[in-house]
């Protein structure tokens, strides 16, 4: 279905109404299951992700790989060092408008996996878990564009939920660029948080940085673009993450907050307190 | 499974504490590829790119088969990666590592999901026949930046390649051998090419260009970018890894631009030395009465 | 930023959604930048300890990647670190900000429980190794018991032989839970675990209740006493609680072994356990009546409903929980026997407790 992307210079909004640099609605939730050592739930627009954490924990006694004792061993040991990141992301046969099937093995997946791990542990601190394991499952509710950076977002406060230290949030948002690439129109905006039809129809990139920093955990771009719009698309991506990164500490201090109301937590000193003597 | 040995500590150190001072093992500057070596075969559609001790062999080849359903009206295109125990132990058939699945999502998105290829015309009768490429990607020898040198070897294997030629007449379908007719190129829209950076140091202020193994090992993230020589990104992909200043990244990517001009440049020559092997003065020259028997 | 944005003709600052904006309160902190807070909190200029007291806001609250101080007088403790070449110390966890003399840490809100030396915990075994069990203590490694640090059978205190090790599997096996003591602690966190005290060993006749530990969070806390034997009401007779530091519970009807053994205790501590061993690993419960079994019920209702609202355990709570438990069963539809103490009745009993 083609997007009728002319309408945008009429009056600079977007099929959904927004404003260039405006992000979608970001609901999130910390805790959302008790059983589990982290839990999130994260809506972007309508991208529903939910998200629990388990660990660090050491897992148990591997059946079957029993008959390479010595050789295993000895390689655990070496990577043993620091808790090892582990994703799995499970995307619902429902989420999408075309009901299809996801199989495990879908590389698509595996490589969502593979950068959640990756982007999750460049933050946070597995040297302090020897020997452990930190498993991170995502569940995908509902798809509308910025799948990854929904991911992101909430395995990340999935992870500050479970408590496992880490360098700073990393946040994650999309941003695109306003015409298609055959247009090659030098005057295209930037974009930021692209929805599903957006995805489809227009360059775009996913974005993850670490903290408030400008530094860039997750750079994807599965798109066709302009070399020279990359820097703008960058730009606005970088900047959106900070909103997002904005967004999720809110979340975390809203709930640590009642924590500390409901007499759940001891109050810690406050910050002013310390420089006095 | 038999794990491919780690690099000790003292190693990785040692790697790393010379390309702080800005020293690579082999003596290259930092944004230095190996020598590259591409030949291509007596058969159409076979490249061999070496690049250092990395060496990668891609075949295409094309068949006739019948269209997808949900897309009559496009041929069918695929990309095989194989990294099998002839590369190293480490890899096990019919068990896809993470390397090779990241390897073969690199290929579909730099090769394929940027239309290098136009699948259009390899429509033969729409929703009936149509032309199947496919390219096999062989790892014959691993020595780092197996992306890049896939890359190039499937583009320039495609580029290569030629498919016998047809004809549509009154509704029959007509594939020429080559005796008959000589085979057609493959409509190629714009050649992409990889070219990966890898980073060093606590905050990825190395870049690196074609690390080898031993680099990729110690390495603190990567990033590839794939671009074509009208300057035209077809994908990125920073899949986690070290956190890298975002102005750091886009130099990245103008770098990576002249090294992809360079490529594509060396691809064009060495494809018009092959035209010129194969073709010894033209069609004309093969009849002269001087010639051989 | 190096890079800068141009905005296309007509832009509007971003407006923050409103549903995200849980209080205004919350709003000014972040874009105060969670730090500076001293705008809206008129006591901290006052260098009082009551002034922190006072002010309970969010700012008690720190977050990954917030700066906690640049000061280079203090010093990091847990939850924080420092970045090479500066001297500021960064929350990695979200939690609050605990001082003891210069050593700065932050307790994170939720997180899996840290072993220390002298904890009481109640652990499952997850693997029998060929000299040691590998206890699972909800850590974030599993604990390891040495089989050189549990009572052996046989009475006298002796060193442990061969055939110990051969019948390793019928002391604890897979999934056999246990109450032990923190021997020590090695480099990397992993516990070391003893059961030589006749407080410790296998747990029998009850059952387990996993809730969170002293990592944060509501939960088992430290306290005086993690073990103690109740009167039940209802004619359940003696109940046991072991309320382990991991946040592991253990609720069993009282076993009088050791009780009878109870004037002998002067003679000798031998004696005691010649009389102990023969029950101490024996995989059997003993029988227990109904009205008891409904006791530990309730007990472990009343400790699931203290978590799930959000409420400490110890002792004190447990008590005052099961007594409130007792006058609400009394009153309620299904008489002294309904012991449902989930959704509306459990928020019924954590609210007197608060009260009170």
């Amino acid at each position: 279905m083609p997007l009728d992307t002319s309408t945008y210079n009429l009056a600079l909004l977007r099929v959904d109404g927004r404003r260039w640099n405006e992000l979608r609605r970001v609901h999130a939730q910390i805790r959302t299951q008790a059983a589990a050592d982290g839990s999130s739930y994260l809506e972007m627009g309508h991208t529903k992700v939910m998200c629990v954490v388990t660990g660090p924990s050491e897992p148990g006694p591997r059946r079957g790989t029993g008959g390479g004792g010595a050789g295993g061993g000895g390689a655990a040991a070496g990577a043993g060092a620091k808790a090892e990141v582990v994703v799995s992301i499970v995307i619902a046969g429902f989420s999408s408008v075309d009901r299809k099937r996801h199989g495990r093995g879908d590389k698509r997946t595996l490589e969502l996996q593979s950068t959640v791990a990756n982007a999750l542990a460049a933050s946070l601190h597995t040297h302090l878990f020897p020997h452990s394991q930190v498993n991170i499952s995502l569940h995908v509710l509902s798809q509308d564009g910025s799948l990854l950076a929904a991911l992101i977002n909430a395995a990340t406060l999935a992870c500050v939920d479970a408590g496992i230290p880490m360098t700073d949030y990393v946040a994650a948002c999309t941003a695109g660029s306003t015409s298609t690439y055959a247009a090659n129109d030098e005057g295209a905006d930037p974009l930021l948080d692209l929805n599903h039809q957006e995805e489809q129809e227009l360059p775009g990139l996913t974005v993850a940085t670490l903290g408030e920093s400008d530094r860039v955990v997750v750079l994807v771009c599965e798109s066709r673009v302009q070399v020279s719009r990359l820097e703008g698309m960058l730009a606005v991506g970088v900047d959106g993450c900070k909103q997002v990164r904005e967004i999720l500490d809110r979340v975390v201090r809203e709930k640590g907050r009642r924590m500390v109301q409901e007499g759940t937590v001891e109050k810690g000193i406050g910050l002013n307190e310390m420089d006095v003597d | 499974m038999p794990r491919e040995a780690e690099p000790s500590l003292n190693e990785k150190q040692f790697v790393i504490q010379a390309l702080q001072e800005n020293l690579r093992l082999d003596g290259r500057e930092l944004d230095q590829y190996r020598p590259l070596e591409l030949s291509f075969g007596d058969q159409y559609g076979l490249a061999d790119v070496k690049l250092g001790k990395t060496r990668v062999l891609a075949k295409a080849t094309a068949e006739v088969t019948v269209p997808y359903t949900d897309r009559p009206l496009d041929g069918i295109f695929t990309i095989a990666t194989e990294l099998g125990p002839m590369t190293s132990p480490a890899f096990e058939v019919n068990r896809p590592t993470e390397t090779e699945v990241l390897l073969s999502r690199l290929l579909e998105k730099t090769v394929r999901r940027s239309g290098a290829l136009d699948t259009e015309s390899l429509c033969l009768v729409a929703g009936q026949k149509c032309w199947s490429v496919r390219v096999d990607v062989h790892v014959l020898s691993h020595d780092g930046n197996l992306i890049d040198a896939s890359c190039l070897a499937v583009v320039a294997a495609l580029r290569h390649f030629r498919k016998p030629d047809t004809s549509m007449e009154a509704g029959v379908l007509t594939v020429y051998t080559p005796a008959e007719r000589e085979p057609v190129p493959l409509s190629w829209l714009h050649s992409p090419f990889c070219v990966t950076w890898s980073f060093f140091g606590e905050e990825g202020e190395i870049a690196v260009l074609d690390a080898t193994w031993i680099e990729e090992q110690v390495r603190v993230g990567s990033c590839t970018v794939s671009l074509n020589k009208h300057g035209e990104i077809c994908q990125i992909a920073k899949l986690g890894g070290t956190p890298v200043e975002a102005v750091a990244l886009l130099q990245c990517v103008s770098v990576s631009l002249t090294k992809v001009k360079e490529f594509s440049d060396l691809l064009d020559r060495k494809l018009a030395e092959d035209l010129k092997r194969r073709d010894k003065g033209g069609f004309m020259a093969e009849l002269r009465a001087e010639n051989d028997r | 930023m190096p890079i800068t944005i141009l905005a296309p003709r007509p832009s509007r600052p971003i407006r923050a959604d409103p549903e995200d904006n849980v209080s205004s309160a919350s709003d000014t902190d972040s874009e105060a930048g969670g730090v500076e807070l001293d705008g809206d909190l008129p006591m901290t200029t006052r260098p009082s300890k009551r002034a922190r007291l006072t002010t309970s806001t969010a700012s008690d609250i720190v977050t990954p990647g917030e700066l906690i101080t640049d000061d280079p007088q203090w010093m990091r403790g847990h939850g924080t670190y420092v970045t090479p070449a500066t001297t500021a110390i960064i929350s990695s966890v979200a939690g609050t900000i605990t001082r003891t003399n210069k050593l700065l840490s932050v307790r994170p809100l939720r997180a899996r429980y840290t072993p220390e030396v002298g904890d009481l915990v109640v652990g499952r075994i997850v693997e029998v190794q060929a000299k040691r069990w590998r206890v699972d203590v909800g850590s974030t490694q599993l604990a390891s018991l040495p089989l050189s640090a549990i009572n052996l059978p046989g009475g006298i205190l002796r060193k442990r032989t061969e055939t110990d090790e051969l019948q390793i599997r019928t002391f604890f096996a897979e999934g056999d839970l246990l109450v032990a003591e923190v021997q020590q602690l090695f480099a990397d966190g992993g516990a070391v675990l003893h059961t030589r005290s006749l407080k410790y060993g296998k747990l029998r006749n009850g059952v387990f209740v996993a809730v969170s530990g002293t990592g944060g969070g509501g939960g088992v806390v430290r306290s005086r006493r993690q073990v103690w034997t109740m009167d039940a009401a209802n004619g359940g007779g003696q109940i046991d609680v072991v309320l382990g530091v991991n946040g592991y519970v253990w609720i069993s009807k009282h076993v009088e072994t050791a009780e009878a053994d109870g004037n002998s205790k002067a003679a000798g501590i031998t004696n005691m356990e010649e009389n102990v061993s023969t029950t101490m690993y024996s995989s059997q419960n003993d029988r227990i009546e109904v009205e008891t079994m409904r006791e530990i019920a309730r007990l472990r209702g009343v400790v699931t409903a203290l978590v799930e609202n959000g409420l400490r355990v110890d002792e004190d709570m447990v008590m005052r929980g099961y007594h409130e438990a007792v006058e609400m069963a009394m009153v309620s539809a299904g008489g002294p026997d309904d012991i449902y103490l989930g959704g509306e009745m459990g928020q019924q009993l954590a609210a007197a407790l608060k009260g009170t």
